[in-house]
């Protein structure tokens, strides 16, 4: 279970994120959708512990990211949006590395890279270094790489970006199995479509705040239009007068 | 026109916005560096105004050694304006990141290289400008030059910057229609690190002290002839020096044809530069925009070194370790370093071995110790001056994935200790060697062998402390190239830092030192309250040590705590 209380960032007297409170049940794809400069990345490097929050608490599981920073972060498996990584180790040794810090090492954990690699369809590219991999490659070995340590959540920056569309297909299947089995996933995204696909509940966030909340029902009441999310996203943004 | 212009602005629009920009500690920062650089410059200056007055004082060969010194100084500035020009070039031209915006816009290709060539002639001059100006000042007081002196520096810097300049990227262009850039980058810089070293040995073994005792020549002929290098009217640096030396001199006599030589030459490579680019320089950048293949030298044997030295430590520590160590030797920039480190340590115990004691005027036995104490603090400069260059960059080295460790469970402390740890024990071995092999070359007593072998070992704490903890505080994850983090202002603060650390503690031992060795050597003991005086200084010391390690890594894990990407 994820808990946001009272969450606010202040950027320089800018109020990046305003009082959020978010509470996201234990195996729930939650959608976090919001225009541009909405707060949703300055929220997500809070709730992944790289950015502090001016004010308010993160629960993940039950740990308190600012008091307990370390074993929150055990069990987060965190997908940036942009794939910065460290060029000169190849895929496999990110892999160990990335496992290394988690704490984990051994036999079983060679076998663990093994299927990941062979799940994100690098294992060709296993042994070459980073630095020659494509962005698609990429963002397919961040996302492996954070499922090393069988997180219990997955905080998800912009999911999409880079990957082809059986990538696309195969990280879908992937938060929907793993929700199933009591992984909570929370994904940022603008890919309305996704979101509307795979979440259970969806937020949308406006200029820091939560605008509306719910499961696509309970947002399109909230937005008084009915149809797919991208006009219940627009109807409540401002977006659609205009549009 | 305009298209080069809006070429070029973006630097010069962010250089503003930086200056306008918020902060007091941006006024500290370019307070300091102004503070530094008009040190630095007046040093230079006052240092070549001593060496040319000193020349001009003596009869004959005043005039030749100060032309000769001239004609060195020029080879040097024109030797280093076309290296940087040739390693500036190489990023301005082809591995920039902007340079894909740039190639995919309607700008034509010749205004797009004239806009990077730009860019290559003020990333690559302004430095030696700034240096070079105190020299050729300091040729002008000296020399009571005219104003025509001080026109003409301008008047034949600028084909000689234009020069090297065209040389530099012309041979870029061609080095990169051979190999990818990127391949390219790890051959110059293989290359010009060979030269490097090349050049410090053969200096150093030529032993220029020569030159500064005419006694060890049998005739002044000789001594003239050692003096003089050989001549070489090909260079344009030697036109310049002619033109600057007759302007100097007020020597009579036409310079038609040097003026003509440096100003012909300099717009011809232009023309040849900008002929040659469009040739060849877009094959070259759509070349550079390939992926590069995995070298897989040497990679069991560093896998497995790895794995055997952080068996005892944790899987976290572990890892980070692997993966700096891999990162190191991968980058060629980065582990070519250790030949520049090699050349460094041969030539500091070379010039150990060489120390003429027995001819010097002292007794041998007092200046061996006072060598002795003298080189912990030159050992803690060496150890300083490599820990600005690897160990002060190595949080930054990070770069741009350092999302991935802040998002870790990974705590920021064991994070820096892991760091402070992984460079300690190389650097106490490295500085060890360094005091223990120069103690045994210049035959110390015990006591000094151990009290330079524990103040170095000491000092190392302290400095790789200030490294880690430093660089914590000033970190760049956003360089494009890691070396820069050792020039940037944190490195300047690192290097005074460290500094002003290893100063305190010869300072604090220097009294005790010498009060222990004159009563050794006068055969007196040494009495209750100087022991009570050298106790309470070596107290100090350890006590200044403890500060130099705790200080700069509790200030650096509070800046990393805090840290924002």
């Amino acid at each position: 279970m994820i808990i946001l209380k009272n969450l606010t960032k202040i950027y320089r007297g800018i109020k990046a994120v305003d009082n959020l409170n978010l509470q996201i049940p234990q195996g729930t794809i939650f959608g976090f959708i919001g225009p541009n400069g909405a707060g949703k990345t300055t929220t997500i490097k809070m709730m992944t512990g790289v950015l502090r929050p001016t004010k308010g608490s993160i629960s993940i599981d039950g740990l308190d990211i600012a008091k307990e920073p370390s074993q929150a972060k055990r069990i987060i498996g965190f997908i940036p949006d942009r794939p910065f990584l460290y060029e000169k180790l190849s895929g496999t040794e990110f892999f160990r590395f990335k496992a290394g810090l988690y704490g984990m090492a051994g036999a079983r954990l060679d076998e663990d890279i093994s299927d990941l690699l062979n799940l994100f369809e690098l294992s060709d590219w296993a042994d070459e270094l980073i630095e020659s991999y494509s962005h698609g490659m990429k963002q397919r070995l961040i996302i492996a790489s954070a499922l090393i340590h069988k997180p219990k959540v997955i905080i998800v920056d912009e999911p999409m970006v880079a990957l082809d569309p059986r990538g696309a297909k195969l990280v879908k299947e992937l938060f929907k199995e793993r929700a199933r089995k009591g992984t909570t996933v929370f994904m940022s995204t603008h890919t309305l479509a996704l979101a509307q696909e795979v979440c259970q509940q969806i937020a949308i966030v406006d200029k820091g705040r939560i605008v509306a909340s719910g499961t696509s029902k309970d947002l399109e009441e909230q937005a008084g239009v009915t149809g797919d999310l991208e006009r219940i996203f627009l109807a409540i943004t401002g977006g659609l007068a205009s549009g | 026109m305009n298209i080069f212009r809006l070429l070029i602005s973006p630097r010069f629009v962010g250089f503003k916005n930086n200056l306008k920009g918020p902060g007091g500690g941006r006024r500290v920062k370019i307070l300091t560096l102004t503070v530094v650089g008009i040190l630095f410059w007046l040093v230079l200056f006052f240092l070549f105004y001593r060496v040319l007055a000193y020349f001009s004082s003596q009869e004959m060969i005043g005039d030749v050694l100060a032309r000769q010194l001239l004609a060195m100084v020029l080879l040097m500035f024109f030797s280093l304006l076309v290296f940087s020009h040739i390693v500036t070039a190489l990023s301005n031209l082809y591995l920039s990141q902007d340079l894909e915006l740039f190639h995919a816009s309607p700008a034509t290709l010749t205004e797009i290289f004239l806009s990077r060539s730009f860019y290559t002639v003020i990333d690559s001059s302004w430095m030696l400008i700034v240096f070079g100006l105190p020299v050729m000042m300091a040729y002008g007081v000296v020399y009571r030059a005219s104003l025509g002196y001080y026109l003409s520096l301008i008047y034949v810097s600028l084909p000689l910057m234009i020069i090297a300049a065209s040389l530099g990227i012309l041979v870029i262009m061609v080095l990169v229609g051979f190999f990818p850039a990127q391949r390219a980058r790890d051959i110059i810089f293989f290359l010009s690190l060979v030269v490097i070293i090349c050049l410090y040995f053969l200096f150093r073994f030529l032993r220029p002290e020569r030159l500064v005792n005419p006694d060890s020549f049998v005739s002044i002929a000789q001594y003239l002839g050692a003096l003089k290098a050989p001549d070489s009217p090909y260079l344009p640096s030697q036109w310049a020096t002619d033109l600057l030396w007759t302007r100097l001199t007020r020597y009579p006599g036409s310079q038609l044809l040097n003026h003509l030589l440096l100003w012909s030459t300099a717009l011809a490579l232009m023309v040849i530069d900008i002929w040659m680019a469009g040739l060849i320089y877009f094959r070259g950048f759509s070349k550079a925009q390939e992926a590069k293949r995995r070298t897989h030298v040497g990679r069991k044997i560093l896998e497995k070194t790895v794995s055997v030295l952080t068996r005892p430590l944790r899987p976290e520590t572990t890892s980070l370790i692997a993966k700096d160590v891999c990162t190191f030797f991968r980058d060629n920039s980065q582990w070519s370093q250790l030949l520049l480190l090699g050349a460094l340590v041969v030539v500091y115990l070379y010039n150990f071995s060489v120390l003429p004691l027995e001819r010097s005027p002292i007794k041998s036995v007092y200046l061996q110790n006072a060598l002795s104490f003298l080189n912990i603090g030159l050992a803690g400069f060496v150890i300083s001056a490599l820990s600005a260059r690897f160990i002060f960059p190595a949080v930054s080295a990070e770069g741009n994935a350092f999302w991935i460790i802040l998002s870790s469970p990974l705590s920021a402390r064991r994070f820096l200790w892991s760091k402070y740890f992984a460079y300690l024990i190389p650097m106490l071995i490295l500085a060890e060697v360094l005091i223990i092999y120069t103690n045994h070359l210049l035959r110390v007593t015990a006591f000094m062998m151990v009290l330079s072998s524990a103040t170095i070992f000491l000092l190392v704490f302290g400095i790789v402390a200030l490294g880690v903890g430093l660089g914590a505080i000033y970190p760049n994850f956003k360089h494009e190239n890691i070396a820069q983090v050792a020039t940037s202002f944190g490195g300047l603060i690192y290097m005074i830092s460290s500094s002003v650390f290893i100063a305190l503690v010869i300072v604090l031992e220097a009294g005790p030192v010498y009060t222990i060795l004159s009563a050794h050597f006068r055969g007196e003991a040494v009495t209750h309250v100087q022991w009570v005086w050298i106790t309470g200084s070596f107290i100090l010391v350890i006590f200044v040590q403890i500060v130099a390690v705790k200080k700069p890594m509790a200030a650096g894990l509070k800046s990393l705590s805090r840290y924002e990407g």
